[in-house]
């Protein structure tokens, strides 16, 4: 009786599986990479309403974070900026430019100016900023160097996995108290920072949780 | 603070919401998508080649890309951050403020205070500076938001049919003082609810000055005022009785659900638990001793020491009988005495209780008192008036408030002038008369006489359609008023949100009617405090203080020093009256029409929190039944022998009862010629021949939730006769009628599920808790660790025996590499470690803490037809148990005369929790504080967890009960979708922003409120900043239902603190855990109850379920050999 099957066929199998192994890893690899957020949050970068510029306000300026976050180191929320507190500047400078038409509508109106949101969590996550801030974590640590940014864009994942680096090597990012809004600041000597950092978490009892109930309610 | 300044009006809030594409009408606005269409076709398929084809394929990408569309906008659609416009001076976003207020009442106004969020309130708790609530609420004032938000209350003024505008009411009203000014009122009738307000008062005061002819009268069906009365009687003049329970030693209660219903009773509870709080066998000498006299079971009947059923039209009878002993033993007037025995007659009751009874109250000089109900008639407030001068209560736990002088017609009188003809115009002012008025005033045939008749009221019901024009009425939070607490200390009403409709406050309308220039209720409210508290001194300045502490110190009414009654006064008043006893027999019942626990007197039916709020007692939810004694059942037909055992009617055997649904049958009460038709439900405790029923359902014209829910029992009601008939006669009628019951099983089998003892038995073994239940013999919990501190017990949480691994709450997490060092790790400061513990011998079962969870916690209610299916939501369920003492009498017939305890059972998060070993997803864990956690969006609904849990406190969202309404559960996605429709909107604005709302597929359970304990350490964490002061201190995390209890049963706090409250509580002798010999160690634990009876007392041996449990450990023990000499220590 002939071969029913060719003798190619014999390869068959293994090159199934191969496809298969192949085609499958891909598949995983293809989905850690482009559907987690750092791929698909890490760059987002929408059009504002107003072309807020961060690196003149905060870089050349100076303008201290909570100038217009005010409160982010009292509540869980980084409070966005009411149209008064534009106004209390650019009332005087720049009153005229058409860029700033949205807030002084806002202003005169009552209407709030729609910005739109870049960085968020998911609901049943329960971020808190103040005691981020209150305890040596730096914005620059989930915000990236928001400073030097002409557009802000997304720059870090704010995934689950990025917020247990931190939560797991809490010395890794906590700074001094009156570092903590100097986006620029780097230490002077990285190894004296580091045995500073160890102490820090130590003496502060420094313990971020790392169970559900941390974030999740 | 001031809330009145900027509130946001944010008119964009549907900005606010995710930024989709609805349509292809919008998606159609790109301008690259608009070429392509605007060509005929895309230059079609012929053309589709080289640089065509790719053009098209571009600006397909290109439309889709910007109409977000694209990989990212299709996971994470657009979103957008609304701020103010010009932020509120301290508002901070994220934070919520909190407002004082209080919750207005006829007589006690609950002082409040309320959690707003964004100027947005959302949760309501007591005032805890008012010390003599300590921040307790009842559950109508926790369930009070929900109103706020109720889609269906009136959202404007209606004239006929028509909207008007608010401008037309201002007419109205101007038109009516235009029209009754020149004849002084002749004609205008005014029909008001109760109010302990000043204001409102001044204002009628003024309107009764400036129209001397108006009528004005006030009626509510629960009247409460014969205490009152009865008091003015015999003191001439205006008086309150007040009872100070804190000091009583001996409490007599006569058919007084002080603990419940009474007015007051938020107080109340909190004053007599004082007495029942015991740390030791020294503090249980000193314990107080509760009798109660009742025809009905109820909240108070079951923390009774004695109980005694009587009928209530036999409670003057009663007294009567109590005085003549008091006055026999006390040595008094022998002529009254024997006056009030013949005139008493005979009752069905041992005549040793009553004298046992008065020795005791009589020997505790002073520091007894009789507390009447207050719908019992007013000789009998009398007598109990007398019996507390007897007993020398006067001055000590009796005090008499002196009252401002109020005159209002009844509303007998109204209806009498508006039969003549004498009415033109009435204006009725809240409360709902064509609904609860006593049916033989036929109110609305009456109403309907009138030419003109305004209605101002919260919703569009029954008196509003027999109304001509209908103004809405404000809700307490959008208003601006004050009132007074039982006592008469002066609270301010002040809102936390401007009114969210069209609508008008009373005060507002009082005083256009009077013709004031500025209807202003913020100024009104200034002025009255400015006259009659602040004369002297900076008025605007004590007003905000008045705002900030939410009542104003010392300005109770004056106590009337009371001089004694003399015997030819009180005889001569009572011989007035009737104080014989009466005769009820099966086919003569006692009729009792009392205000439902869940919705009151009707107002409430349309709030899904407290129609699902199961009755303490019956545990019905949803609808209100005939309640009848097991003896009447019996006369009626219902076979308790051959169904093996009843509940609630129905027979287990035939499984009538399965799940929540109870399989109850239709009966006709018939009083004079009058039939109200209702499902019965047999009701151990009751009077032999007393039928309750609620009052409160059956509303005709009502919104979409209380719609169809139980029947009406106002009909049966007549003037003058209060809510008690005579003469009723009841017939089963054959048919069958489905209740939502959440409770199937009543008794405890004999099992040591909720211990009690008598104040003797722990006298004589102060752990007697260790030796009930399966812990006296099973191998002990701890094992040979046994010996640890609770301290160390919780943070190490010791193996003993046990082959598992335990968690080391103690311990740092094993993966940060600082504390890996051992130098740090000796530094390392542990998670605290949270319990909690319940003292079920102050627990009453008020419900207040079911409905402040469900308010904190976004519970979602679930409709009757869930609960038939046994899935209800709440994350604290009271059981109630009845003991007969008697477990084989218990399997053929319900007991008539049994013990009630009841026992509040949440998530006890237990330190080795079954339900954690059974997910296979690891969606519920342990935290290391010890909490067991449920990671909600991790969750897949296998429903392990709760199959496993020994204490079934787990609850399952079998469907989206916050999406679909609760009619179209099993529509699916067919339903409409709630979150899109118009009320959506005002629903969801009572949400705790802090809470995840749960959708279908998940599981959910008490979490001891984790959002609380996370900001407290977060609060605590943002003070310490660079330091290792991060503990929270004790007292500062308080779980809603903790802060809700008026008895402050539970105590909340740090279990690895030795010097906690929580921990104190727990080092009690009467500690032990529920269902300890599985080894859950739960963090829940509970002190045991104690009763404490008079040994002299004829039922002195009831102590109900200690037999229970002995006759099961009788036969128990001789089937199990175990170690007997172990110190059950489930307990820690």
């Amino acid at each position: 009786m002939a071969n029913l099957f060719p003798k190619w066929s014999n390869a068959v199998p293994l090159k199934v599986i191969v496809a298969v192994l192949v085609l499958g890893g891909s598949v995983v690899a293809g989905v850690t990479y482009y559907f987690t957020p750092k791929y698909s949050r890490v760059g987002y970068a929408p059009k504002q309403p107003v072309a807020y510029n961060h690196y003149l306000h905060a870089e050349q300026l100076g303008i201290d974070c909570r100038y217009c976050h005010s409160h982010v180191d009292e509540s869980g929320h980084a409070n966005v900026p009411d149209a008064a507190t534009c106004m209390n500047c650019h009332s005087q400078v720049k009153k005229d430019s058409p860029l700033l038409e949205p807030i002084r509508t806002s202003y005169e109106t009552g209407e709030p100016v729609e910005w739109v949101r870049i960085h968020k969590v998911p609901d049943y996550v329960y971020f808190n900023h103040a005691v981020h801030v209150n305890r040596g974590i730096s914005c620059v640590e989930c915000h990236g160097e928001i400073n030097k940014m002409e557009t802000v864009y997304h720059a870090e994942p704010l995934s689950m996995a990025f917020c247990l680096d931190c939560h797991r090597n809490p010395e890794e990012f906590i700074r001094p108290l009156d570092e903590v809004y100097n986006l620029n600041w780097t230490p002077e000597n990285e190894a004296a920072h580091e045995e500073w950092a160890r102490e820090a978490v130590i003496d502060w009892n420094v313990n971020p949780p790392q169970s559900c109930s941390g974030c999740h309610r | 603070m001031n809330p009145e300044m900027n509130h946001s009006e944010s008119n964009s809030a549907d900005k606010a919401g995710p930024h989709y594409w609805r349509s292809l009408d919008e998606l159609a606005d790109k301008p690259a998508f608009k070429d392509w269409l605007h060509r005929e076709f895309p230059e079609g398929a012929s053309e589709m080649d080289g640089v065509n084809r790719r053009n098209f394929l571009k600006i397909m990408a290109a439309s889709f890309a910007v109409a977000g569309m694209g990989a990212a906008g299709c996971r994470r659609p657009e979103q957008n951050i609304l701020p103010y416009s010009k932020q509120p001076e301290g508002t901070i976003p994220g934070i919520p403020v909190y407002f004082t207020t209080s919750f207005p009442d006829g007589k006690d106004n609950l002082p409040l205070v309320v959690e707003t969020h964004q100027h947005r309130p959302t949760h309501i708790e007591g005032n805890r500076d008012f010390l003599p609530y300590g921040g307790a609420v009842n559950r109508y004032a926790s369930a009070s938001v929900l109103n706020l938000y109720d889609p269906d209350r009136m959202t404007s003024s209606y004239e006929g049919n028509r909207r008007v505008s608010s401008e037309r009411i201002k007419d109205v009203l101007a038109g009516l003082t235009a029209k009754f000014s020149p004849t002084k009122g002749q004609g205008l009738a005014i029909l008001a609810e109760p109010s302990s307000s000043p204001t409102r008062l001044r204002l009628k005061k003024l309107l009764q000055k400036t129209y001397p002819r108006l009528v004005w009268a006030e009626y509510s069906p629960a009247d409460a005022d014969n205490p009152e009365r009865a008091a003015s009687n015999l003191f001439g003049r205006p008086l309150r009785p007040l009872y100070k329970l804190e000091k009583a030693k001996r409490v007599l209660s006569v058919d007084a659900d002080f603990l419940n219903g009474e007015p007051g009773s938020v107080g109340m509870a909190r004053a007599f638990n004082k007495g029942r709080k015991v740390k030791d066998q020294a503090e249980a000498k000193k314990m107080n001793r509760l009798y109660v006299v009742e025809s009905a079971f109820s909240v108070t009947g079951t923390m009774g020491d004695h109980r005694l059923r009587l009928s209530t039209g036999n409670m003057t009878a009663f007294l009567s009988l109590l005085v003549a002993d008091l006055l026999e033993l006390g040595g008094g007037d022998p002529r009254l005495g024997s006056f009030l025995k013949q005139r008493a007659g005979s009752l069905p009751v041992d005549a040793n209780w009553i004298r046992e009874c008065a020795r005791d109250l009589l020997e505790h000089g002073g520091y007894g008192v009789v507390v009447p109900g207050s719908h019992l008639p007013v000789e009998a407030q009398q007598l109990a008036i007398y019996a507390n001068q007897l007993i020398a209560a006067n001055g000590k736990t009796v005090e008499y408030a002196e009252l401002p002088k109020d005159e209002s017609s009844s509303l007998g009188e109204l209806a009498t002038a508006i039969r003549e003809g004498k009415i033109e115009s009435l204006l009725v002012l809240g409360g709902n008369p064509v609904y609860d008025a006593p049916a033989d005033l036929d109110w609305k045939a009456l109403q309907k006489s009138v030419p003109e008749v305004i209605r101002h009221g919260y919703y569009f019901d029954e008196t509003s359609i027999e109304a001509n024009i209908n103004i809405a009425a404000t809700h307490y939070l959008e208003s601006w008023s004050d009132g007074r607490t039982l006592d008469g200390t002066y609270v301010p009403i002040q809102p936390m949100i401007l009114p969210l409709f069209d609508s008008f406050q009373d005060l507002e309308i009082l005083a256009r009617l009077a013709g004031l220039g500025v209807a202003d209720a913020y100024g009104m409210v200034l002025e009255t405090f400015t006259g009659e508290y602040a004369s002297t001194g900076n008025a605007d300045k004590a007003f905000k203080r008045l705002l900030a502490t939410g009542f104003l110190p010392e300005s109770s009414f004056r106590t009337f020093k009371a001089g004694d009654i003399r015997v030819s006064e009180i005889q001569e008043n009572l011989s007035r009256g009737t104080l014989g006893s009466r005769t009820t027999t099966a086919t003569n019942l006692e009729v009792r029409l009392v205000p439902d626990n869940s919705v009151g007197t009707g107002f409430y039916n349309n709030n899904g929190w407290l129609q699902e709020c199961p009755d303490p007692i019956t545990k019905l939810t949803w609808d209100n039944a005939i309640m009848i004694s097991p003896a009447l059942a019996t006369h009626l037909g219902f076979d308790t022998k051959a169904g093996d055992f009843l509940i609630g009617g129905v027979s287990k055997k035939s499984s009538n009862f399965k799940r929540g649904r109870e399989e109850s049958r239709i009966a006709e009460l018939v009083v004079d010629g009058v039939t109200v038709r209702g499902p019965v439900h047999i009701q151990p405790g009751l009077d032999d021949w007393t039928v309750v029923l609620p009052l409160g359902y059956g509303r005709l014209q009502v919104g979409r939730v209380g719609k169809g829910t139980g029947f009406n029992a106002y009909p049966l009601s007549r003037s003058g006769e209060g809510l008690i008939r005579n003469g009723g006669q009841l017939t089963l009628t054959g048919e069958g009628y489905r209740l939502a019951n959440t409770q199937e099983h009543w008794s405890m089998e004999g099992r040591a599920i909720l211990r009690e003892g008598n104040v003797k038995t722990y006298m004589e073994d102060a752990k007697f808790v260790a030796h009930m239940g399966m812990e006296s013999h099973s191998p002990p919990v701890y094992g040979h660790d046994k010996g640890m501190s609770a301290q160390e017990k919780a943070l190490s949480t010791p193996r003993g025996g046990s082959s598992y691994e335990t968690p080391d709450f103690g311990a740092p997490p094993p993966n940060v590499d600082v504390w890996k060092d051992p130098e740090a790790r000796a530094k390392f400061i542990p998670e605290q470690q949270w319990g909690m513990s319940i003292d079920l011998n102050s627990c009453t079962g008020c419900n207040a803490c079911v409905v402040a969870c469900q308010s904190e916690n976004n519970i979602p209610i679930v409709g009757k037809d869930q609960i038939m299916r046994g899935r209800e939501m709440h994350w604290i369920r009271l059981d109630r148990y009845y003991s007969s003492g008697d477990l084989e009498a218990n399997r053929h017939s319900l007991p008539s005369d049994p013990q009630a305890s009841i026992m509040p059972v949440g998530c006890l998060h237990c330190e080795m929790a079954p339900c954690e070993q059974v997910c296979p997803v690891n969606a519920t864990v342990h935290d290391n504080q010890g909490l067991n956690v449920m990671a909600y969006n991790r969750c897949v609904g296998t429903r392990y967890c709760a199959n496993n849990c020994p204490y079934k406190v787990r609850r399952f969202n079998f469907f989206d009960y916050n999406k679909r309404s609760t009619d179209e559960f099993y529509a699916g996605p067919i339903g409409t979708n709630q979150y899109k429709t118009e009320g959506a909107a005002l629903k969801s604005m009572q949400k705790n922003p802090d809470v995840t709302v749960r959708m279908r597929g998940v599981m959910e359970k008490c979490t001891y409120c984790v959002q609380r304990i996370e900001q407290a350490k977060i609060a605590q964490r943002v003070v310490a900043k660079g330091d290792n002061n991060i503990n929270v201190p004790d007292g500062i995390i308080r779980t809603a239902c903790q802060s809700a209890c008026p008895s402050e049963a539970i105590v909340f706090g740090d279990v690895s603190d030795a010097k906690s409250a929580v921990s104190l509580m727990k080092e009690n002798d009467r500690n032990y855990s529920l269902l300890g010999y599985l080894n859950t160690r739960p963090r829940t634990t509970y002190l045991a109850r104690l009763r404490n009876p008079n040994p002299l007392m004829p039922d002195y041996d009831k102590a109900l379920s200690r037999k229970e449990y002995k006759s099961v450990q009788a036969t128990s023990k001789d089937a199990y050999h175990g170690d007997e000499s172990h110190d059950g220590d489930g307990g820690h």
